[in-house]
């Protein structure tokens, strides 16, 4: 359950951290869901799927960039823009490939990889170690994302160049260059936890599946503190609210 | 002595202005050489252009007797030239040692070799004295620190030229000491540093030579041994005496303004007040003389309501202020041309005619029901009456104010503050950046007014302008008033030393 | 002078306008469909018969209100992202005066209800206020936070105490908006809408108040050297847009949904956003763009049918005149 919003969370904390605030998630997120689905649906290979769906969200989240760093327009106003813009493209596509009035199309989902030995721990084994891949790489995206911002040189760099552009550009760091980079890693990130969506939480694609997750991941970030550990605990925190909100749900049902 | 830098004949045009023109500056290894100059004299730009932030219009920068050519500042990062801004280029979310670390690429590894590098700074640190404490936030340590890091960072980068600009200005007696004794330390290790100040103790203290610019042409260059402060002061001014072209009127007894021991962030030299006292009088020109940075904004933001003093008081017509916004002071008739007009006195974005009317809206004049409607015919005609007698320039009133020029939006703010008649009026730097024509009309208008019975306080920069206006001129130098002299007649060279912290 | 502006100001939005529907034309014509006859489908939807003419208002009302809430706070420089927040407040917390009053019915009620849903939008409203003056936090997220807070709590109240019978939503309300159009769904809402906008058309421009709180959305400090004071007016901004925002949701409870279920608002504290912009945040302007956005919707609907569109070339075509 925490695995898409916990991507789309790390995606806004690679662009926050360069200075670009991103509140285009939904909408890339949508747009990444969709391609994802699209491709798995086809070549029946949900990998490939998650795959496309990164690069989908990274070429939409381009126009984001495009506007924001090259124009030096409101990113407000263009992360809103792309919220409606990407959903309703998405919609689009989906309706002019598989028709507007047609059955829900399925698709293969990703199977579960249980870690051999790790696994079979009781009660533990199947909770920590029987997910698909891209919750494994999810988590451990986490550490990643920690050890490159405080322990490399060009995570230093990174936020350096969010925190304060000038110094950074009298130090002879490229900011317009990083910034787009992190335009890049935002917009697959998001795109890819869109498309886990599609291709290993649900095996269809429908209007609205992305339900503002974006939204609650960019509350995550801010809840984390920009953090990549506090990131992981509030989307932890948020995916169980949702959780228990949806199982009450269900049961008034 | 060899010679390290040598700039022949710079100039730097911005538009038809000349920033720079044809300035000759030479500076040896291991020389302190300090650039003396006004505001605007042409230090920055100067500066801007060794380290590579401009591109000079024309001349010629030499380097150890080869020229070069300085396209960026990563470039004069590699050619050894480093530069310690007035303020800061510090990220102050990192560490110092991040901070000094950062944008660095001569080790291949993405992975900080943390232990080793910090030894290595350490190294450094330790060799010119500079007391560090590497671990620690920027936000933790003192200012005096802050710099300090500034200094290694760029000695980190191999400079063999440290640019220090103001370096002074924000540190304590004793961390001015420390620098100080740092700056002899390089010197002594062979590197130069260009030193950018204008507090005479300080410069004659510290350098070896002295350049001074003025309108930004090369005036002197001095040897510290043979020259005096008075000179040196002479030369940075231009002028032994100016003929005023108004005539000056002496103290009247009605007091308008008064401060008593007014202090506010009084531990900051820079942006803070220390028991201030000084009266305006109706019909006179009070002018504040001094170099930017010594709490004039201060001054002017505490008298006309912005911001609340510490302690003392502030007396209008000799009632005390209780409560400091601005919409009292403009109720009690002080009206304020304020330092930054487009940020603080206008609004780009509205028109000519809104920006006219900003501090009129209740007047029965422009509004009917306590401002419930607006009338709008009433409003045109008011402004387009503004635009007469104020000889306000633009197509039409209805014209965004941004598209004026600085001398008519500088109208606009003067129509809307003395169509009034204001008892009081504060005017910081009023013709910062006008053209000769607009500035002789700001000049005339507050004559006029003055003459009419307005009392006016005048901070300004331009010492020119200061001499000009005033028939009373107060000194401010670290946020404290350090003489008050005659307008009539002034005695220049003891305020021009005044105005660098030698008052008599 | 004047004319030259007023002008560009009305022709570039229809411009921008044009150029979207020529894009979807274009996107039309790629996919193999006939522009011309899904356009045509598209004005049948939405002007076809008096019941469509009537279905477009009734889509146009709640967008109209939540536009000229994200108007009025971007006119004091204040983003307000929460309007789906006090739109819902606003809804609740009239199905909830609706529950528990008892004694009063009528007029009385809906005017109690709506000026309730005011009050809960204002109080909504107010909270990222008061967080960004005081606490100097980011607006933008804590309204956004709200809009969830205020959708789950909506949730827990259909699905929990509020509920009524087997399916998750809660009881209609007993009082309705008067129809005002015969054979359609038209309801006093758009006229009250209407009264709003030009309430905040008047403020806006023709009062000493609007004109300070456009001064603190232009510069804020020189407001401050003027004399205005600047937070206040932010405060002020916020409270009534949120007031906007919430009286919508009660108008369209009243007029439109009857009861709270789920997807209730969703989405227009957004297009509010987007219709605001478009509107370049004039008041009239913000109806007019409000009434495009509502033609499109209820045009999409039949375009599809006819045309075998799908609905979301006119999201596209939205989404482009924004950009």
């Amino acid at each position: 359950m925490a695995t898409p919003i916990l991507i789309v969370a790390l995606a806004e904390l690679y662009s926050e951290r360069a200075g670009q605030v991103n509140i285009g998630l939904d909408g890339i997120m949508a747009f990444g869901a969709l391609v994802g689905f699209l491709t798995s649906y086809i070549t029946g290979n949900p990998y490939l799927g998650v795959l496309a769906g990164g690069i989908a969200g990274l070429l939409i989240n381009m126009v984001y960039a495009f506007c924001t760093i090259t124009l030096g327009a409101e990113q407000i106003v263009y992360g809103m823009a792309i919220n409606i813009f990407a959903p309703a493209l998405a919609s689009f596509i989906y309706k002019i490939y598989f028709g507007i009035s047609s059955t829900l199309a399925q698709a293969t989902l990703m199977k579960v990889m249980p870690i051999p030995i790790l696994s079979k721990i009781p009660i533990l084994g199947p909770v920590l170690f029987n997910h698909t891949i891209i919750v494994y790489l999810a988590y451990l995206l986490v550490p990643f994302t920690y050890v490159f911002f405080t322990k490399t040189k060009p995570g230093l760099n990174y936020r350096a160049v969010g925190e304060y552009p000038k110094a950074a550009e009298s130090l002879g760091i490229n900011v317009v260059r990083q910034k787009y980079i992190a335009c890049m890693i935002c917009g697959a990130l998001a795109g890819m936890g869109g498309a886990y969506l599609t291709t290993c939480y649900i095996s269809t694609y429908s209007d609205g599946v992305v339900s503002g997750r974006g939204f609650i991941a960019l509350s995550a970030v801010i809840f984390g503190r920009w953090m990549p550990g506090g990131v992981l605990m509030a989307a932890l925190l948020f995916a169980l609210i949702i959780y228990y909100e949806k199982t009450n749900m269900e049961e008034c049902l | 002595m060899k010679e390290f830098l040598r700039m022949e004949n710079m100039s730097k045009k911005f538009g038809e202005v000349y920033a720079n023109k044809e300035i000759n500056l030479s500076v040896m290894e291991g020389e302190v050489h300090t650039l003396l100059g006004e505001n605007g004299a042409g230090k920055s730009t100067l500066m801007n252009i060794v380290t590579g932030l401009y591109q000079p219009t024309g001349g010629d920068i030499y380097l150890r007797g080869n020229k070069v050519k300085i396209e960026s500042p990563s470039k004069a990062v590699k050619l050894g030239i480093g530069m310690v801004h007035q303020h800061f280029m510090l990220v102050e979310a990192l560490t110092v040692f991040e901070n000094i670390i950062l944008g660095i690429t001569k080790e291949k590894s993405i992975f900080i070799k943390k232990d080793a590098i910090k030894k290595e700074i350490q190294e450094l640190a330790d060799k010119y004295g500079l007391d560090i404490e590497i671990d620690k936030a920027i936000t933790e340590i003192s200012v005096g620190a802050q710099q300090r890091v500034e200094i290694l960072k760029a000695l980190y980068r191999g400079a063999e030229l440290l640019i220090l600009d103001e370096p002074t200005a924000a540190l304590t007696d004793i961390e001015v000491e420390g620098l100080f004794k740092i700056i002899r330390k390089l010197t002594a290790e062979n590197k130069s540093v260009i030193f950018i100040s204008h507090k005479m103790r300080e410069v004659l203290e510290i350098s070896d030579r002295i350049t001074i610019l003025r309108s930004g042409q090369t005036i002197k260059t001095l040897n510290k041994k043979e020259t005096e402060e008075a000179e040196l002061a002479n030369l940075m001014i231009g002028k032994e005496l100016v003929n005023s072209e108004y005539k000056k009127v002496q103290k009247t007894k009605e007091k308008i303004l008064t401060l008593e021991q007014v202090s506010f962030n009084k531990s900051s030299k820079h942006n803070g007040i220390s028991e201030v006292s000084l009266t305006v009088g109706k019909g006179e020109i009070l002018g504040i003389a001094g170099v930017d940075g010594n709490g004039q904004s201060q001054l002017a933001q505490i008298v006309t309501g912005v911001i609340a003093p510490e302690s003392g008081n502030v007396l209008l017509n000799s009632d005390k202020v209780a409560k400091f916004a601005p919409i009292n002071f403009i109720n009690s008739s002080v009206s304020h041309i304020p330092e930054d007009r487009n940020k603080m006195g206008l609004i780009g974005n509205m028109s000519v005619k809104e920006n006219l009317i900003l501090k009129s809206l209740s007047k029965k004049r422009i509004s009917a029901g306590k401002g419930f409607y607006l009338k709008r015919k009433a409003i045109s005609l008011y402004a387009k009456e503004m635009k007469e007698k104020y000889d306000i320039r633009c197509a039409s009133i209805d014209m965004e104010l941004r598209n004026l020029s600085g001398g008519n939006q500088q109208k606009i703010v003067l129509a809307r503050e003395l169509e009034e008649e204001p008892k009081l009026l504060v005017a910081v730097h009023p013709t910062r950046g006008l053209d000769i024509g607009a500035t002789k009309y700001v000049h005339d208008m507050m004559i006029a007014s003055r003459d009419k019975g307005c009392g006016i306080l005048l901070i300004s920069a331009d010492f020119d302008e200061v001499l000009k206006l005033s028939d009373r001129i107060a000194v401010m130098f670290e946020g404290q008033v350090v003489g008050i002299y005659p307008g009539e007649n002034p005695p220049i060279s003891e305020i021009s030393l005044a105005m660098s912290g030698k008052a008599k | 002078m004047k004319m030259k502006n007023t002008l560009i100001k009305i022709l570039v939005p229809i411009l921008s306008v044009l150029c979207s529907f020529l894009v979807g034309a274009i996107m039309i014509t790629l996919i193999g469909g006939n522009p011309v006859d899904a356009y045509k489908f598209l004005i049948r939807g939405a002007f076809g018969s008096t019941a469509n003419i009537g279905e477009t208002i009734v889509k146009a009302v709640p967008l109209i209100f939540t536009g000229l809430a994200a108007t009025f706070a971007y006119k004091c420089g204040v983003f307000n992202l929460g309007a789906e927040g006090q739109f819902t407040m606003g809804a609740v917390t009239s199905i909830w005066i609706s529950t528990v009053v008892t004694g009063v019915t009528g007029i009385p009620l809906i005017l109690l209800s709506l000026t309730g849903g005011i009050i809960a939008g204002g109080i909504w409203g107010a909270i990222p206020g008061i967080l960004k003056i005081t606490r100097g936090l980011n607006e933008i997220i804590v309204s956004i936070m709200l809009n969830y807070v205020a959708v789950l709590f909506m949730g827990f109240l259909y699905s929990g105490p509020l509920r009524e019978g087997s399916v998750p939503q809660t009881a209609a309300v007993t009082v309705k908006l008067g129809r005002i159009m015969t054979g359609t769904r038209v309801h006093a809402g758009i006229i009250i809408a209407l009264i709003i906008a030009v309430c905040i058309y008047y403020f806006l421009f023709y009062t000493a108040g609007g004109f300070k709180l456009r001064a603190v959305g232009l510069n804020q400090t020189a407001s401050l050297f003027n004399g205005f004071s600047v937070k206040r007016f932010m405060l002020i901004s916020f409270i009534i847009s949120g007031a906007i925002a919430g009286l919508g949701g009660s108008v369209e409870l009243h007029g439109t949904q009857f009861r709270l279920m789920s997807g209730f608002g969703a989405g227009y504290g957004f297009d509010g956003v987007a219709i605001a912009l478009i509107g370049q945040l004039n008041p009239i302007g913000t109806v007019l763009v409000a009434y495009l956005f509502a033609v499109l919707r209820a045009g999409a609907t039949t375009m599809q049918v006819g045309s075998g569109m799908p609905t979301s070339v006119v999201d596209i075509i939205q989404a482009l005149i924004i950009v």
